[in-house]
């Protein structure tokens, strides 16, 4: 049963009264109580309400790692807005474009970013407030940028007077998140406060969150995941602990370190760490709860978390970031799980109390149980449409028969359901790929691809896939007579995020063709398997 | 077999490197100092490839339990490590 809704600065200011010398934050080495992050909160906030230049529902957090980040965001929030994560691991010119499609005014930016921020600011036309922590800033910034404003998040003066902005409604922001696009631009996925007040409510039940819970903060904030680390920490007063940038691929020692409590990973974390023997009997005393979520999680992996986090319980989450970070879950048991799964994958499991499902074929009707068909997801999780696309949202947000006018989003993910009600990830119906946990359209690389070599017969193949997981991708090019394989990884590299850009590019012949005359990409798979 | 040395082990991975890294321009400057993840040479999943090249090399398993990530994902170190502490 869903508590009544409250906005997300509630649970966090909820804890600032309740623990406010209470660890919230380590990040960088430093630890913030939850009254030092409170300062830094409202800080921000009173510099966003009282500079911002036009009224826009959105701010933009350009921020990683770092006390600017996880404040910037809880400071846009509290200000009365949502906010909108880009990521300095990005290209330039994907984090100007995700600005742009976004419309924000305002650019929270942590001093990581400060190297990159001339470079972004130059090719931004519409004026905008930057918010920046210190006036210790590049020299020459301010004069060249003067179609900018700037404002110093230090020399914002503490407001005993200032609201926060408590008074949020289901239907006010919360994030507007970028995932890959199919035509190559990628598209903003916004969620409700609403959205993530219902997920947060279910999972603090569920795992009965507590003050003593040290959470993980693994996920980068372009990463919806990163949602849950933080406002189910922030809710019940939890610390949330940030792995630093070269802990993120092997994060054992800051688990034991850290003696958390919570952990919550992509798969392929629970992978590299098994590969590599970090995940000895018992090595994670401390965790009460491993969840994975982001990209099929392999029985093995499951079972060996298992072993080295005993007094853990392990959960299988799954969602599209379109129905708020996840919406499903299976629990791990090793006793009967095993039988549970399909090719050795876990099974994706029930979804949520109080939200709905239907697995369906091509015309929206529900098939048989045990039949495999597209997921469509419907309730209080689940966002409504995407950002200024109507075209998309009509496509992906639909009615269903005999639904009345509730509204469903067609994931693209092949499902079956168990004879234990569990649902399993059978595979897709488009061209969507995971990397790394991350959403990727093949279409998006291709059509930089295309650009970058002058040509349109490109195609790009997730590659190697291991675990039901792709690591990466490779592309074939034809109709060319050489290839400058650097020039074109470098424009990819300029455009697409690492974990986009081709790890090779081989020039064919010509593209083979299936008897539907569509590029065959497993054949083009059988070819990368015999090169290997 | 014959053990191997570390200076011979910094030579086979930093060829290994060369052979395998993601990044044409980085690859080309990898040297015994240079960290394999920032530098972006490596990602995650070639790094493991990689520990298991060294395991296959030095004939023991790697161990990293207790080693911080900045030092073994340099070259220098992660070859010291791997002859230090890897057990058969």
């Amino acid at each position: 049963m869903q508590t009544r809704f409250r906005s997300l600065v509630s649970g966090f200011l909820e804890s600032v009264e309740r623990f406010p010398n209470r660890t919230a934050l380590v990040v960088d080495n430093e630890s913030l109580s939850y009254s030092d992050l409170h300062q830094c909160v409202c800080r921000i906030a009173s510099a966003i309400h009282e500079n911002e230049r036009e009224a826009f529902p959105y701010v933009a957090v350009w921020a990683h790692r770092s006390q600017t980040a996880y404040a910037g965001v809880l400071g846009a929030i509290a200000a009365g807005k949502g906010y909108v994560p880009l990521n300095p691991k990005f290209p330039l010119e994907r984090t100007r474009r995700m600005l742009a499609l976004s419309g924000c005014t305002v650019l929270i930016v942590g001093k990581e970013c400060l190297p990159q921020l001339p470079g972004l600011l130059q090719t931004v036309d519409r004026p905008l407030t930057v918010i920046l922590e210190t006036p210790d800033i590049l020299p020459n910034l301010l004069s060249q940028n003067s179609h900018h404003q700037f404002i110093f998040v230090e020399q914002v003066r503490d407001r005993e007077g200032f609201s926060l902005r408590e008074g949020a409604t289901p239907s006010s922001l919360a994030y507007l998140l970028f995932t890959s696009g199919s035509t190559g631009v990628p598209k903003g996925v916004p969620i409700s406060q609403g959205n993530v007040w219902a997920y947060v409510d279910y999972i603090c039940r569920r795992y009965e969150v507590n003050e003593h819970d040290r959470f993980s903060q693994q996920f980068d904030l372009t990463f919806d995941l990163s949602a849950h680390d933080m406002f189910v920490c922030w809710e019940r007063g939890g610390s949330l602990h940030c792995v630093p940038e070269k802990s993120v691929m092997a994060p054992a020692k800051f688990i034991r370190d850290h003696q958390l409590t919570m952990w919550f990973s992509v798969p392929s974390v629970a992978g590299l760490l098994m590969k590599m023997h970090l995940l000895s009997s018992n090595c994670f005393p401390s965790l009460r709860y491993s969840l994975f979520c982001g990209e099929p999680l392999p029985a093995s992996y499951a079972q060996s978390w298992q072993e080295a986090a005993p007094n853990s319980v392990v959960e299988n989450l799954y969602g599209p970031t379109e129905a708020t970070i996840a919406i499903a879950h299976y629990r791990w048991e090793a006793e009967n799980s095993f039988e549970d799964c399909v090719n050795d994958i876990v099974p994706i499991g029930q979804v949520f109390e109080g939200q709905q499902f239907r697995v369906t074929d091509s015309r929206g009707e529900s098939v048989s149980f045990g039949n495999p068909g597209e997921l469509c997801l419907s309730g209080s999780q689940v966002a409504t449409g995407y950002w200024n696309d109507p075209e998309k949202t009509k496509k992906q947000f639909v009615r269903l028969p005999g639904a009345d006018d509730q509204l469903w989003y067609r994931t693209g993910d092949l499902v079956r359901q168990g004879a234990k009600g569990n649902l399993c990830y059978l595979g897709r119906t488009d061209q969507q790929v995971k990397i790394r946990g991350y959403r990727v359209e093949l279409q998006e690389i291709e059509a930089v691809l295309r650009r970058a070599c002058g040509t349109d017969q490109v195609v790009s193949v997730p590659w190697p896939v291991r675990n039901g997981s792709a690591e990466g991708v490779v592309a074939f090019v034809s109709g060319l007579k050489a290839l400058d394989q650097r020039h074109i990884l470098a424009i990819c590299g300029d455009a697409l995020p690492d974990y986009m850009v081709p790890k090779k590019i081989y020039l064919v012949d010509e593209l083979p063709l299936n008897p539907n005359q569509k590029i065959d990409r497993g054949k083009l798979s059988n070819l990368l398997e015999g090169v290997a | 077999m014959r053990a191997v040395a570390e200076q011979e082990l910094i030579h086979m991975v930093i060829d290994w490197v060369k052979e395998n890294g993601l990044n044409d321009a980085s690859r080309a400057q990898v040297s015994e100092t240079t960290n394999l993840l920032e530098s972006g040479i490596l990602d995650s999943f070639a790094f493991v490839d990689l520990v298991l090249f060294i395991e296959k090399c030095t004939q023991k398993k790697l161990d990293l339990v207790d080693a911080n990530p900045e030092e073994f994902t340099i070259v220098k170190s992660l070859c010291h490590l791997a002859l230090q502490n890897g057990h058969k």
